[in-house]
């Protein structure tokens, strides 16, 4: 997997924003309980999503502004990524009744995530067949962000922030530019991120219904199938769970919620060992093989140590925005720190913790941060955000207000909150605006486009015809005839899977095509086929330039040294 | 084996695998009821009475052999705080020893206590109860066991109830308390804890109900223009709940751990496979009996349906879980359809969890200690638990088959009465081998 973003060069410092100081509001007393008492309105309002005409309205319009932002050159911007066409190509497999992937299943992720990259892409896949490649299905990934922001605002709503809060935080994780450039792609983290929040706001019900608390124990269960770094934000949204639940039935609810998820995670392993693939074995993948493969990944470093790979990834994403995950960040350790004075602070308690969490793991020194990871902690930054935002202005408006207070402090008041919103606003807009704008007008898979037009194009028998292609380009390879696996050949494949390797006897001279793109180039070095068949190959089309230019190079055959 | 065969297996289990997780899904959800939401939970108790008792009481006291635990029962019953109520103990022309005690409790309280004595030829509970409804003064008729312990608020709270809800049938919580006696009597007594706690409440909000044999408060009015108790019944109690709602009468389900009636599982397992034929007997009878189709809503009329078959039921899937489980793991079938077989399983799991959860919940509210070692009883008794019950369902079927519908015995040692009066009980029980709750040949 590789960093997907490109790595800045000229990162701007970042500096925290409004993070808020939470406001001194005294603790709930206890509530009577015993015979025939009825437990009392809870404390805050329940808000009812469905029949509130302004909070419709509200999250309508922001969600369509991201829907906007996000879908607009979705297909031009960011570059098309091997990652994504790894999940596109297994999804397709998926369709085609393949199995898990199109090549063997080595339990390198859960499949769930895109099983459901299938479902989601089936129908325009049985409209338009040629659609099925990257770019195009990238707007199947519009309706999952769509999905998620509504339920960000949903969740800010039950974690009982106000109104404009909770447009907020749906407009941080929407509208951002590291968020509008990672949730076009086709990431698991995506997916993951929606079964999150769906469970977070389940945990959260305002009618605390036990079934509620169960569905969240499977839709956390659903999250991690998906992407199973998501394990690390289960403490978290147990915290949800414990604070939202009731004193008297919370013993069920979270004990139902506990046992779904670890039933449904168990499926899992359970499939493994009916396909005789649970442990490691002569022939045959296994899952603990797969883990162990996941776990022993090489680190890239130190996150703050300049020139690690963990340091570049972090860079990339501050070049997109500082104010998200610093502010986020700086915001949730607050929040941390706070709960026996805050209400925000204990209400957001779980979507806090569960940044901190995101972002202890990423510091492991030892550790590999791929580039997408940010993703799963963008809504839960966003929350904080907003949260914070919302406390600073209750604490500026309300704090120690008397009954008579006398006009000028409360003009002073309201200054003070314009002031600061106008500040936050100045800081964050006009970098928000380029960033964004980037994403609506650059062109970057032009190449990618062209190269594929090639094959298609100027290849006389691409039945008959052997290609290595990255990830992002075998889906197009497909739908111009080449055959799946052995024809189009995942260039990896040629040197670590035997299956393919056993069709290459004669290894680069088997091979026809080398689509070099700069994914090929990189990891070439460490597979001798592929190194070989682009050493003995000319170009014979270039598309770009520079780093990011692809090359089509056909094999020289005649050259027989 | 044949691609054909492989189809035809992967259906049949596909089949039998989503039958079965629905039938589990849909009793787990029943029997979590209580607490599905706090405000579910909090409505399932007794509302504090007002303090005012303005219903005239007649307690039925039904006593067959049963002299080592009466004189106790009705001593505890004339503790009540209520002001208003009158104790009818029944008992059979051939059964001196007890009718001496009930004469000894008349004589010791002559305003609160009568006795009635039932000359059938044949006895049973519902005949007895029938004997005795021309003779009750009050508004309301409740129900008692001679071995019950009730609670002196209980008539209160009742009281109060009708009243608060206009409801023509109260029925308060029972609870089997010893479950510390035997690995059997540990699952009893959580049986009764999920259906008096949760699943009864359920049946009251959707309007069908098979009542509980006592601590069951009825209008006289109500009850004499049912024709009492049906004679002929081996579920007597479970026929008048789903005779009387049938005829839209209002039923009130109230739980309070502080007011339940507390009881004690059967002596021996044999016994609770007896008392578990003769339930099944029963709810075959009554569903054969079709008062349930008279049910207004159609979903009232599948509840019933699928109530008064459970035991059946569970008996079945006692038998088939295991032998699903074992076709798809030693057959070869598709991973897809193996993963399916797992479905029930999981709704077994969720079930067991809960069922963990709610020992824990009934020792908190008893203040009774739950150790480790209980837990450990749950879990390992449940699947030969399981087998009892599917014992018992087939037995019954087998006995109905046959006409043999006579009443079998519950035996009762006293087992949760309170330390001191336990010892009474017990060397009373030694004294007469067996003490009975409704033990009639």
């Amino acid at each position: 997997m590789t960093a997907t973003l490109p790595t800045a060069t000229d990162p701007r410092p970042g500096t925290a924003t409004a993070a808020g100081t939470a406001p001194l509001i005294p603790q709930q007393r206890t509530r009577p309980g015993g015979l025939g008492v009825r437990p009392p309105a809870p404390a805050h309002p329940l808000v009812r999503f469905r029949s509130s005409r302004p909070d419709l309205l509200l999250c309508g319009a922001v969600l369509l502004a991201i829907v906007l932002v996000q879908g607009w050159n979705i297909t031009n911007f960011p570059t098309l990524s091997d990652d994504e066409g790894t999940y596109l190509a297994q999804a397709w497999a998926v369709q085609q009744g393949d199995g898990l992937a199109h090549y063997t299943y080595w339990y390198d992720h859960p499949p769930l995530g895109w099983i459901q990259i299938a479902g989601l892409t089936y129908l325009p896949s049985l409209l338009v067949p040629d659609w099925m490649t990257v770019a195009p299905m990238r707007f199947s990934m519009l309706a999952v962000s769509a999905a998620s922001s509504v339920l960000i605002y949903v969740l800010a709503r039950r974690l009982w922030l106000p109104r404009w809060a909770g447009a907020l935080a749906m407009a941080l994780f929407g509208l951002s530019p590291l968020s509008v450039v990672l949730q076009r792609e086709i990431f698991l983290d995506n997916l993951a991120v929606l079964w999150m929040l769906l469970a977070f706001c389940l945990a959260a019900s305002p009618s605390r219904h036990l079934w509620h608390h169960f569905g969240s124990g499977l839709a956390a269960a659903t999250a991690v199938l998906t992407k199973e770094t998501m394990l690390v934000v289960l403490p978290a949204l147990l915290v949800t769970m414990w604070r939202h639940s009731h004193r008297d039935t919370r013993k069920f609810a979270v004990t139902g919620a506990v046992t779904a998820c670890a039933l449904i995670g168990l499926s899992y392993p359970l499939y493994a060992l009916l396909n005789s693939e649970l442990l490691p074995g002569a022939g045959h993948v296994s899952l603990i093989d797969g883990i162990t493969y996941q776990m022993s990944r090489p680190g890239s470093g130190f996150v703050l140590t300049p020139g690690s790979g963990s340091n570049g990834v972090l860079r990339s994403w501050l070049y997109y925005d500082t104010v998200l995950p610093l502010g986020g960040l700086a915001g949730a350790l607050l929040l941390l720190a706070t709960p026996r004075w805050s209400v925000t602070a204990r209400a957001l308690a779980g979507p806090a913790l569960a940044a901190v969490i995101l972002a202890a793991v990423a510091m492991r020194p030892s550790g590999y941060l791929p580039a997408m990871y940010v993703i799963q902690a963008l809504p839960f930054l966003a929350l904080v955000l907003a949260g914070g935002a919302a406390s600073v202005t209750h604490a500026v408006l309300r704090r120690r207000r008397a009954p008579g207070e006398r006009r000028s402090r409360l003009i002073g008041r309201r200054a003070l909150i314009g002031v600061l919103a106008l500040s936050a606003a100045v800081y964050v807009l006009p970098r928000w605006y380029e960033g964004d704008r980037t994403a609506l007008t650059a062109d970057a898979n032009a190449p990618y486009r062209q190269a594929a037009a090639w094959l298609g194009r100027e290849v006389p028998d691409p039945g008959r015809t052997r290609v290595l292609v990255d990830d992002a380009l075998w889906l197009d390879a497909v739908h111009h005839g080449f055959q799946p696996g052995l024809g189009a050949v995942w260039f990896y494949k040629a040197d670590l899977d035997p299956a393919v390797t056993k069709t290459l006897p004669r290894g680069w001279r088997d091979i026809d095509y080398v689509v070099s793109s700069p994914t090929v180039r990189r990891d070439a070095v460490d597979l001798p086929n592929v190194k070989a068949a682009l050493e003995h190959s000319s170009v014979v089309a270039v598309f770009g330039s520079g780093e990011d230019r692809i090359e089509i190079r056909r094999t020289d055959r005649a050259d027989g040294s | 084996m044949s691609v054909g065969d492989v189809l035809y297996t992967s259906v049949v289990i596909f089949g039998i695998s989503f039958a079965l997780f629905w039938m589990a899904a849909f009793t787990l959800w029943w029997q979590m009821h209580a607490w599905r939401t706090p405000e579910t939970l909090a409505s399932t108790r007794f509302d504090r009475p007002d303090g005012e008792g303005r219903l005239a009481f007649s307690l039925l006291l039904p006593a067959r052999h049963e002299q080592a635990v009466l004189s106790h029962t009705i001593d505890r019953l004339l503790e009540s705080s209520h002001g208003d109520y009158e104790i009818i103990v029944i008992v059979g022309h051939d059964d001196p020893a007890t009718a001496a005690v009930a004469e000894a409790a008349a004589a010791r309280a002559p305003e609160r206590v009568r006795v009635v004595v039932d000359h059938h030829e044949t006895k049973n509970k519902p005949k007895a109860l029938n004997t005795a409804l021309p003779h009750c003064r009050g508004d309301i008729v409740g129900v008692f066991d001679a071995e019950d312990q009730v609670h002196p608020e209980l008539l209160a709270h009742v009281d109060h109830a009708f009243r608060a809800t206009a409801a023509d049938v109260v029925q308060g919580g029972v609870q089997l308390i010893n479950f510390h006696s035997s690995w059997y009597s540990l699952r009893n007594c959580l049986e009764y804890f999920f259906w008096f706690r949760s699943r009864l409440h359920l049946h009251a909000e959707k309007g069908f109900i098979p009542l509980g044999g006592n601590t069951v408060f009825v209008r006289t009015e109500v009850l004499r223009e049912a024709g009492g108790w049906d004679q002929n019944c081996l579920a007597e109690d479970c026929d008048l709940g789903v005779r009387l709602s049938s005829a839209g009468k209002k039923v009130v389900v109230a739980y309070d751990c502080d007011m339940v009636t507390r009881e004690e599982t059967p002596g021996s397992l044999m016994s609770l496979l007896k008392q578990r034929t003769r339930w099944n007997q029963g709810f075959l009878q009554v569903y054969r009996k079709k008062d349930w189709q008279r049910l207004p809503g159609r979903g009232q009329r599948w509840l019933a349906r699928y109530t008064l078959m459970t035991p059946f039921m569970q008996a079945a899937s006692g038998v088939i879980i295991p032998l699903n489980f074992a076709v798809a793991v030693l057959l070869d079938v598709p991973v897809g359809i193996a993963i399916i077989t797992f479905l029930p399983m999981i709704t077994a799991m969720v079930t067991f969890v809960f069922e963990i959860v709610g020992l824990h919940d009934f020792g908190r509210q008893y203040g009774l200690r739950v150790r480790f070692v209980h837990y450990l009883k749950l879990v390992v008794g449940g699947p030969f638990y399981q087998v009892m019950l599917a014992g018992a369902a087939i037995r019954a079927v087998w006995r109905e088959q046959r006409g043999r519908n006579e009443w079998e015995l519950t035996s009762h040692t006293g087992a949760h009465l309170a330390p001191i009066s336990a010892t009474a009980a017990v060397s009373a029980a030694g004294a007469s081998t067996a003490i009975r709750e409704d033990g009639h040949q």
